[in-house]
């Protein structure tokens, strides 16, 4: 997470705002179990962005959109566009190299070192600026998918 | 992880930096046993130098926005293809455009600018399957066209690589593009929907909007969440 004294002061003082509505809501971790991970050696793992990704003729994210889409781990990377709303974002080194917000090169390395078992076949996108507690649902949702798919671990990329 | 919004891998191009930020996140799930949070120790690497666009736009002239706009367009093509090829991809194409259909996007951008309004989509702009409502269409109209712009210099030979304050910097202080997005941001200003003024805040970064802050807020006397639930309404294009 970038440091807000990086951040335009307008920003800083949004994601400050924004903060401060999630602890009002006083989401309890302890009412949820820790979950001890698999090791990582064994660990088949799907990528959850933030970044709005979708593929072209995919329906985009809508303001505040609460769902999600699924980018195939074969991607055709050309078949990717963004539709966050975002403009205070760095948006350069994404259009560089995809790996920086959906690290798919670096994820198959790592699974052929052996250092990760291996990597889901599908991958998720949401849309980083929705309140959270509204992606409930769609957390539900790819949960069940990633589990029907073998997956055991997400790694959530947050832009 | 101390990077800029927008990279949280760290810096583009660079395999053993993101392999790195990847491990560190990674091994936290052998080591932490309770919901843990942990600075990522290392700054992303930085280019040498200062950026600069190594092409020169020819400055901008106020009464031909659109001739201004289009030249720019000629005389970044040739890199932009260049960078796509190279890639392998382009990010061109949230509006619904295809890459192909730039001029589209262009005869769209620049009806809007001249006073098309924020409720019909442009006549002049047919061609593309637009796929957002109106007004956020032109909010995605505009970002392909950063986006080309962006694609087209930032990966300059020789030149260290742009951050996104280079990049907001070069469009508005040198670019007809910069000049089209205030026209609108004026435009969305006179209009005096204050829901309008999501878009501005989506066109423009904070500290490039001479005015102040980019976005506005609800109008004297409503209540924050009331208008923010109407104003997500219009901006998902459920309500006029």
């Amino acid at each position: 997470m970038v440091r807000l004294s990086d951040l335009h002061p307008e920003e800083a003082e949004h994601m400050l705002q924004r903060a401060e509505g999630l602890r009002r809501r006083e989401f309890d971790f302890d009412a949820t179990s820790w979950i001890t991970p698999a090791p990582l050696a064994e660990s088949t793992i799907a990528l959850i962005t933030t970044a709005a990704l979708h593929r072209r003729d995919d329906i985009p994210f809508r303001f505040a959109d609460t769902g999600f889409r699924q980018i195939p781990d074969d991607i055709d990377r050309n078949d990717l566009v963004q539709s966050h709303i975002s403009v205070n974002f760095d948006r350069t080194h994404y259009q560089r190299d995809l790996n920086v917000v959906l690290p798919l090169d670096r994820m198959h390395e790592l699974a052929d070192a052996g250092e990760i078992d291996g990597v889901s076949p599908m991958h998720f996108s949401i849309l980083g600026a929705t309140d959270a507690f509204m992606l409930e649902p769609s957390a539900a949702e790819m949960a069940e998918r990633m589990h029907n798919l073998g997956v055991n671990t997400a790694l959530l990329v947050p832009v | 992880m101390p990077f800029p919004l927008g990279r949280p891998l760290g810096v583009a191009d660079n395999p053993d930096f993101q392999r790195d930020v990847l491990r560190s996140a990674l091994e936290l799930l052998e080591s932490a046993t309770e919901p843990t949070i942990v600075d990522y120790p290392h700054e992303a690497p930085e280019g040498e130098g200062v950026w600069a666009c190594a092409i020169e736009l020819p400055t901008p002239e106020v009464s031909e926005l659109e001739a201004s706009l289009r030249r720019e367009i000629d005389l970044l093509m040739p890199r932009y293809e260049e960078a796509r090829r190279r890639r392998g991809r382009t990010t061109l194409g949230m509006s619904g455009a295809k890459p192909e259909e730039i001029d589209a996007v262009v005869s769209f951008a620049i009806a809007v600018a001249e006073g098309s309004g924020f409720e019909e989509i442009p006549k002049s702009a047919s061609g593309p399957e637009w796929i957002h409502p109106m007004p956020m269409l032109v909010r995605f109209v505009v970002e392909d066209l950063r986006a080309f712009y962006q694609e087209s210099v930032a990966s300059d030979n020789g030149a260290a690589p742009p951050s996104q304050h280079d990049m907001h910097a070069w469009i508005f202080e040198q670019t007809a593009l910069g000049r089209l997005i205030k026209q609108i941001a004026q435009l969305i200003s006179d209009d005096h929907d204050p829901r309008l003024l999501f878009v501005r805040g989506l066109l423009i970064p904070e500290g490039f909007w001479e005015g102040g802050p980019t976005f506005g807020g609800p109008p004297p006397g409503e209540d924050p969440r009331e208008f923010l639930i109407r104003s997500r309404r219009y901006l998902r294009g459920q309500e006029a």
